[in-house]
């Protein structure tokens, strides 16, 4: 199985390439951190350096795993599924469901294996522009010397080994639980409502969220920027409630939209619509990611606005926690945006690829290519419109009660163009991809699309 | 039965006219001739069967004549309007004035009965004559099926709607791809019955491609394809006298080579 997981990665390299890149990113900041660990090390570090050093690089590293489990487990899961066809041929000659997951986990060893070794270079870079800039704020002093060293390699390569190995466990366990024949009529037949589980825990989640952030207009309040700490949470647990309701979310955002936009467009918002109601469970895990970029970037990048108005206004100069919370806030909203949208590319283009035969089976109906792309522009519309929306809403729950307990009033004296910015990103990585790839799918003849 | 529909324009005398269309994959030495300068002409109201042995050509012709695939060279007339242009362009034309059967229904998963019976008259914006989409659904037989989606109905009645998705354009032409490839006997007489009926009743004219002699014979004449090229023809067929000339059709060919050797 190994030599077949070897064959089946030079025959089509391209299926990899949003593991890879996803895996590769992760290395990359992950060695980048741990090199802090290295670095703390040496013998000329005093105790308050290392501290500083530590920190950072153990709060990135924890969500780094996080995240990479996360792409890794989206990317693999879309790129195993298109390969439904081969994985039935290989059930038919006879693979048990234990080789075909061996194959698979052996696939992704490799591909995290070569993510992680690219990304020695690239982290030995990061980890000197990261230590000169927390030199240069004056986080750590300037003698502070750079080293690379085992820890780096060490976490790197485990933590991006370890996570590519689960989450090709994950994906190997929901692929082999199902026949080919079963998991192309399932998706046929109409997808399932949001589940009574899934309700509880994204109610809990809200809840936990609004709580934090009463917690932080009320209690915190003489606590000054230690508040941080529960209102950046706040956000954090609203956005994930809200993601996991985000067929909900998103069946209701139709049902406020549709009437306007069926008149608008005519027959492909039209298909639209039947496509966005019908699918909203696939749908749904399109405006998750959205969800979750848009709230946990407006929280923590307001946060910081109001936060530096704050000292500034005061005329106090921030104490290094202050400065090494700073630099984690921008670091993180970075990883949020970069996974973001690789997840969201990569999910887009994969589904897309994925409804081939539907768009064949569209255009023998009489739809003209022109038609086919404005039906997927205005879905990607209606998906970007519930994910800005209540990721947006999510947001809230950090930055007022954050505004409050900083500065008294619940509304932030900080600049709209942070939000215009991120909106702007958020629409962008969901608007652009379904087109051009669409584009793309449809380039071959609609007979033989169907026929495939 | 069918109400003529008042928006189409007066139909032509002749609803198909291929001519010298030839379609070659490929090229060098790799090229296959799939359909070899071939000509024909349909009148409007007939119900033709084209038949022949896999790799004929049929479903090319079928294709070609249907504006699913461009001809390497020669034209194809609708109605007596030649079928040229882009693909939007081609999709248009097919919308107003051909109506399709395939083999594997091709119906929309997501739509139910009634949205994609409709689909066709929405996609090309026109109005929806209700009356006439009784109509179709009644002839067909879904009357009470319409709230129901494709996967919830069995392959007779999915093709049924394909059907119904067919003639609610009222078109100049109807193409059927094996339209009983998929079925049972019962389920395939009552469909071939349905297109009998398109033809006499509403005056459409149906090419269907085929490799069932009992299915050719439901047709007023059957057309045999060999090599990319037309090799027969047989009016008021019956299934076994398609049957012999589809065997020795094999036999015609197999002997060419030795009779020009001789």
């Amino acid at each position: 199985m190994f030599r077949l997981a070897l064959q089946s990665l030079r025959h089509r390299t391209g299926g990899f390439m949003a593991s890879f890149i996803a895996l590769f990113l992760g290395a990359t900041i992950v060695m980048t951190f741990a090199s802090m660990l290295d670095t703390s090390g040496g013998s000329s570090v005093t105790s308050a350096d290392r501290d500083t050093l530590v920190i950072m690089a153990n709060v990135v590293g924890g969500f780094a795993l996080v995240i990479v489990i996360f792409a890794a487990t989206s990317t693999l899961t879309l790129s195993v599924r298109q390969r439904g066809a081969e994985m039935a041929v290989l059930k038919h000659v006879g693979a048990t469901p234990a080789q075909i997951g061996r194959m698979i986990v052996g696939e992704t060893t490799i591909v995290a294996l070569a993510g992680s070794l690219l990304a020695i270079l690239p982290a030995m870079l990061g980890g000197w522009l990261l230590l000169e800039a927390l030199a240069s704020t004056g986080q750590v002093s300037a003698t502070v010397p750079y080293r690379f060293g085992p820890i780096a390699l060490g976490l790197g390569l485990g933590i991006n080994l370890v996570s590519a190995t689960v989450a090709a466990a994950l994906t190997a366990r929901s692929t082999t639980r199902k026949r080919a024949s079963e998991s192309s009529a399932a998706a046929m037949i109409e997808t399932p409502g949001t589940g009574k589980k899934r309700v509880i825990a994204a109610v809990v989640l809200l809840a936990v969220g609004i709580g934090l952030g009463v917690v932080t207009a009320t209690v915190s309040r003489e606590e000054g920027y230690e508040s941080m700490q529960t209102a950046g949470q706040a956000s954090i647990w609203a956005s994930i409630g809200f993601a996991l309701l985000a067929q909900v979310l998103l069946r209701a955002i139709i049902t406020v939209l549709g009437h306007p936009l069926a008149q608008m467009t005519g027959a492909s918002s039209y298909l639209a619509l039947l496509n966005l109601r019908q699918r909203s469970h696939q749908m749904a895990s399109i405006a998750m990611p959205i969800i979750l970029f848009t709230g946990l970037a407006t929280g923590t990048l307001y946060m910081q606005d109001i936060e530096n108005s704050v000292t500034s206004v005061e005329g106090v100069a921030k104490s290094t926690i202050q400065k090494n919370i700073e630099t984690l806030n921008y670091v993180f909203v970075g990883m949020i945006v970069l996974f973001a949208a690789i997840m969201l590319i990569n999910t887009l283009v994969a589904a897309t690829t994925y409804r081939s035969r539907e768009f064949g089976q569209q255009r023998l109906a009489g739809s003209t290519p022109p038609q086919m792309l404005s039906m997927v522009v205005v879905e990607s519309i209606v998906l970007a419109v519930t994910g800005v929306l209540f990721g947006s809403i999510a947001s809230l729950v950090s930055v007022v009660p954050f505004s409050i307990a900083r500065t008294g009033s619940p509304v932030p004296d900080s600049p709209a163009g942070i939000y215009l910015g991120i909106v702007a990103v958020a629409v962008i990585i969901t608007i652009v991809p379904t087109p051009t790839t669409t584009r793309r799918v449809i380039r071959t003849s609609a007979v033989e699309a169907v026929a495939a | 039965m069918f109400r003529r529909h008042s928006g189409n324009p007066a139909r032509a005398a002749d609803a198909l006219r291929l001519v010298s269309v030839s379609k070659v994959y490929g090229d060098g030495a790799n090229a296959v001739t799939a359909l070899d300068d071939v000509t024909l002409t349909l009148p409007a109201g007939s119900f033709t069967a084209v038949m022949g042995p896999s790799g004929s050509g049929k479903s090319t012709l079928l294709h070609c004549a249907a504006g699913l695939d461009q001809p390497t060279t020669g034209q194809v007339f609708i109605d007596d309007k030649e079928m040229t242009g882009d693909e939007a362009a081609l999709t248009r034309f097919r919308r107003q004035r051909i109506g399709f059967v395939f083999q594997q229904f091709n119906l929309l998963p997501a739509l139910t009965v009634l949205q994609n019976v409709t689909l066709p008259l929405k996609l090309s914006g026109r109005k929806l004559d209700h009356t006439h989409i009784r109509i179709v659904l009644e002839q067909v037989g879904l009357s009470d099926r319409l709230e129901h989606r494709p996967a919830e109905l069995s392959g007779g009645e999915q093709q049924r709607v394909t059907i119904a998705r067919a003639l609610v354009t009222n078109p100049s032409m109807i193409f059927a791809d094996e339209p009983t490839g998929a079925l049972d006997t019962r389920n395939a007489r009552s469909i071939l019955t349905l297109l009998q009926e398109a033809v006499r009743d509403f005056g459409q004219t149906v090419v269907m491609v085929t490799h069932d002699p009992v299915a050719a014979s439901h047709a007023c004449s059957v057309l045999f394809l060999a090599d990319g090229k037309f090799v027969g023809r047989l009016d008021n067929p019956t299934a076994e006298a398609v049957a012999e000339r589809l065997t020795h059709l094999g036999d015609d060919i197999a002997r060419q080579p030795v009779a020009l050797g001789a």
